[in-house]
């Protein structure tokens, strides 16, 4: 936990009234974000995320699996956060699993999109590899390093990096087998297909503190935080899912107004991850 | 024993309900020396009971009793299963009883209530030894083949909850899983071509192509069906039916189980400071006899109600 | 046209006698028990503290789905019912001991396992639980609703039911204090534009309000029925 002083906790929403953060920052800028890819070779594809003092690590691991009986045309995506006790010793043991939890859910929530796929930042039709008997099962894992608040937003990003990272080993279907109960499946070790992460949406998670609201907060201020809204929004500007933290009510014309605020910053968010993306993994090859 | 003298100076000055939170055994005495309860019961009365069949609709069978206002809700789900080698042609029944942390202060979530693999140990004991339901009947298709790799027989899932536990609750539990099992309706199921049973749909949507196994079995012979009364000794005093209140003051408790022709099944007496002599124990079946009764003429109520809808 | 309410519920106090509060509620096919104890001490490990502890735990029945399930807890719903109650409950009111909240799912409207998403119920809970705080006279600023809605074919379906929910292109759920207007939780998943957000929120609303009045009317019975 944070221990502030009664000044310091002052210092912090005077500032942020004052649209001038401890860190130079404004309300709605965010820090700087660098990106790395590639972080872990036995994965699929990985990214490691860093916003200030917040370090994220996501990966990506591709399995073959059986699709569920409800959805037979479909892959299947489970996505899984860990927050390690070297982040924060508060985290040690079974501390860190209330805040796993809760990350995990938000993160399926804003990434997987509704029932019928609609809005999904991955398309789970194409993991489908023979309907109805095999697919691929993706494993995201998303690992918090170093915590310096807003781990949301950068475990969205990460995980958006990680996806275009991906490569999927192409499948060859062995003829004549695919009405049998396991039909025999070639998984080529040369030919990766690369994911389509253009639909992948962005998290902007806006914190209030006070009577304002900020974007990308640290730690310090999310301690001074009285609700935060989690947006996340895909290139096309619409909402993909939107979670709440923090129990203090809000009204309903504030929401309105954050998830036009989340609109408008998620496009530049969309366009640095991308540049950030496109030079890390430049990077890598080189 | 000092304290006990200082109650009985206080008693005439306290409020009613310091005195019985105060001195609970004390508040309990005076009541019996007048012959009657704190909830202005006789001392051999039990308290009203009501069954209602079918509470839930998702179930092969269920039934909520409620004894006072312990709640219990019973629901059965039946299942195909493969037998065990040593009783081939016979099938299973499964009792659970789970006492979640809504029904009482006591229970905490993640730490299940001592009282529960209690109560589900003396319910299964009960319908072992009381011989109400002959098992071979849950055999679906014994009598086939010898060869054929899966000998299949019913299996009965009975899942407890006690919803509002207020004492006496193997009583209630009790006479919930039997009211359940007689409001039963067994599915019907089928033998596909693979030699596997499948469950046969109600609404008979498809061309049914499999002769199903038990279509004139739907219901269960129970033949001697067991019923219960919880009494509490204390002193020279007979207490039947129990509240939560009760049981925790005085700790002495008797169960007794006997079946519809008025044969003992089962007698429970789990230690307590009270010694019983013979004649209490007699007292508690002769107690016991007649609740038995008027359990039986419940359940025979609520089944003609059914079959009135 | 957004379908019209499926208001076939049932709310009802002092279910449980055993528990300071209680209330039983039924929506549609979901049934929920929910138990109130306390403020009772907190657990000896737990710091000192001056303003209340508020401790939910959702649990399902074995019989709640289709398939026999294993009865166990919902981690997810437990954290959900927190967040969505805690904004509502003066903690002030009950320093250094905690409030239990627990909820029993009966039956759920949702699909076949509970692994798999039952949005269906949660807003029963919630509205349930917020009832049987009431019930035990624990201090709140105001009663809350909770409401679901299903976008489905750019149609707008309010406490969807399991066939409409598998097909549901997304889901918008409401926790709101209707008499402050103010939303304590929100999930929106699927695909929305702003506009439709719009419109599902002031559906929520609307249905919150009057979900609300019925649970007060339901609570102003049972204080009348107690006076006379």
């Amino acid at each position: 936990m944070v221990g502030l002083s009664l000044g310091e906790t002052h210092f912090i929403q005077g500032g942020i009234a004052q649209d001038l953060r401890c860190d130079g920052r404004k309300r709605l800028t965010y820090r700087p974000i660098s990106v790395e890819t590639g972080v872990i070779p036995q994965t699929n594809g990985s990214a490691r995320v860093r916003m200030g003092a917040t370090d994220v690590i996501a990966s990506v691991k591709a399995e073959l699996g059986k699709p569920s009986l409800l959805q037979p045309d479909k892959g299947k995506v489970s996505i899984y956060v860990d927050c390690s006790s070297t982040a924060e010793p508060a985290f040690e043991g079974r501390g860190g699993d209330e805040l796993a939890a809760e990350l995990s859910n938000a993160l399926q929530r804003c990434l997987l999109g509704g029932k019928s796929g609609a809005g999904a930042g991955i398309d789970l039709s194409s993991l489908i590899v023979v309907e109805g008997k095999i697919c691929w099962d993706l494993y995201i894992d998303g690992l918090v390093v170093s915590s310096d608040g807003n781990l949301l937003d950068a475990l969205g990003a990460a995980i958006k990096a990680a996806l275009s990272n991906t490569g999927i080993p192409r499948v060859q279907v062995a003829a004549g087998t695919s009405n049998d109960e396991h039909p025999e499946v070639d998984v080529s070790d040369e030919e990766f297909l690369q994911f389509d992460t253009s639909r992948v949406p962005v998290i902007v998670t806006l914190t209030k503190v006070g009577r304002h609201y900020i974007v990308d907060a640290t730690s310090e201020e999310e301690s001074q935080m009285s609700s935060a809204v989690s947006i996340s929004v895909n290139r096309q500007g619409h909402i993909c899912g939107i979670t709440k933290r923090g129990g203090v009510g809000l009204d309903p014309s504030i929401i309105l107004d954050m998830i036009s605020v989340a609109k408008h910053v998620s496009e530049q968010l969309i366009n640095k991850l991308d540049s950030e993306i496109a030079s890390a993994e430049a990077e890598e090859e080189s | 024993m000092g304290l006990p003298n200082v109650s009985e100076d206080l008693s005439s000055e306290m409020e009613v309900d310091a005195f019985r939170r105060l001195f609970p055994l004390r508040y309990f005495e005076r009541h019996l020396a007048e012959s009657i309860r704190p909830d202005g019961r006789p001392l051999g009365k039990a308290r009203e009971t009501s069954i209602f069949l079918g509470a839930v609709a998702s179930a092969n069978g269920s039934a909520l009793v409620k004894i006072g206002s312990t709640t219990i809700l019973t629901a059965i789900k039946m299942e195909v299963m493969t037998p065990s080698l040593e009783s081939p042609d016979e099938g299973c029944l499964a009792i659970d009883f789970h006492m979640p942390p809504i029904c009482s202060p006591i229970v905490r979530p993640g730490r299940p209530a001592e009282a529960s693999p209690v109560v589900s140990k003396q319910l299964s004991d009960t319908f072992s030894s009381s011989k109400m339901i002959d098992l071979k009947e849950l055999s679906l298709v014994s009598g086939k083949a010898a060869w054929m790799a899966y000998l299949n027989a019913a299996f009965i899932m009975q899942d407890i909850y006690c919803l509002d536990a207020d004492g006496a609750l193997f009583d209630a539990a009790l006479l919930s899983a039997v009211a359940s099992l007689s409001h039963l309706q067994i599915p019907v199921v089928a033998m596909n071509d693979d030699g596997k049973i499948v469950l046969v749909s109600e609404e008979d949507g498809q061309k049914r192509e499999q002769e199903p196994v038990n279509k004139e079995k739907r219901k269960l012979t129970l033949r001697s069906i067991p019923f219960s009364l919880t009494c509490i000794l204390h002193k020279n005093y007979i207490l039947a039916d129990p509240t939560a209140e009760e049981e925790s003051i005085m700790e002495t408790h008797v169960t007794v189980v006997l079946d519809t022709s008025g044969q003992l099944i089962s007698l429970y007496k789990p230690g307590g400071p009270v010694l019983a002599y013979t004649s209490a124990i007699q007292d508690c079946a002769a107690l016991t006899r007649q609740r038995v009764k008027e359990l039986k003429s419940f359940l025979d109520k609520a089944n003609s109600a059914m079959e009135v809808e | 046209m957004p379908k019209l309410y499926k208001f076939l519920s049932v709310f009802r106090t002092g279910a449980v006698n055993a528990a300071s509060g209680s209330a039983y509620a039924e929506f549609g096919n979901t049934k929920v028990i929910v138990s109130v104890f306390g403020p009772r001490e907190s657990k000896k490990a737990m710091m000192y503290s001056d303003i209340g502890r508020l401790n939910c735990n959702v649990s399902f029945t074995t019989f709640a789905t289709p398939i026999r399930g294993q009865g166990s807890d919902h981690k997810e719903y437990c954290a959900m019912l927190h967040k969505a109650l805690e904004g509502a409950i003066i903690l002030e009111t009950f320093p250094k001991t905690t409030v239990d909240v627990f909820a029993l799912v009966l039956e759920s409207s949702g699909s076949n396992s509970i692994s798999e998403c039952v949005a269906g119920d949660l807003p029963v809970v919630i509205s349930c639980a917020s009832l049987a705080l009431a019930d035990a006279g624990i201090m709140m600023y105001d009663i809350v609703a909770s409401v679901s809605v299903s976008c489905f074919n750019k149609n707008l379906v309010i406490d969807p039911i399991l066939e409409e929910e598998i097909g549901q292109d997304g889901s918008l759920m409401i926790t709101c204090m209707p008499s402050r207007y103010e939303i304590t939780q929100l999930t929106v998943t699927g695909e929305w534009s702003t506009t439709k957000i719009n419109e599902g929120m002031q559906l929520c609303l609307d249905a919150c309000a009057k979900l609300a009045k019925i649970m007060r009317s339901c609570l102003k019975e049972v204080a009348s029925d107690s006076q006379e």
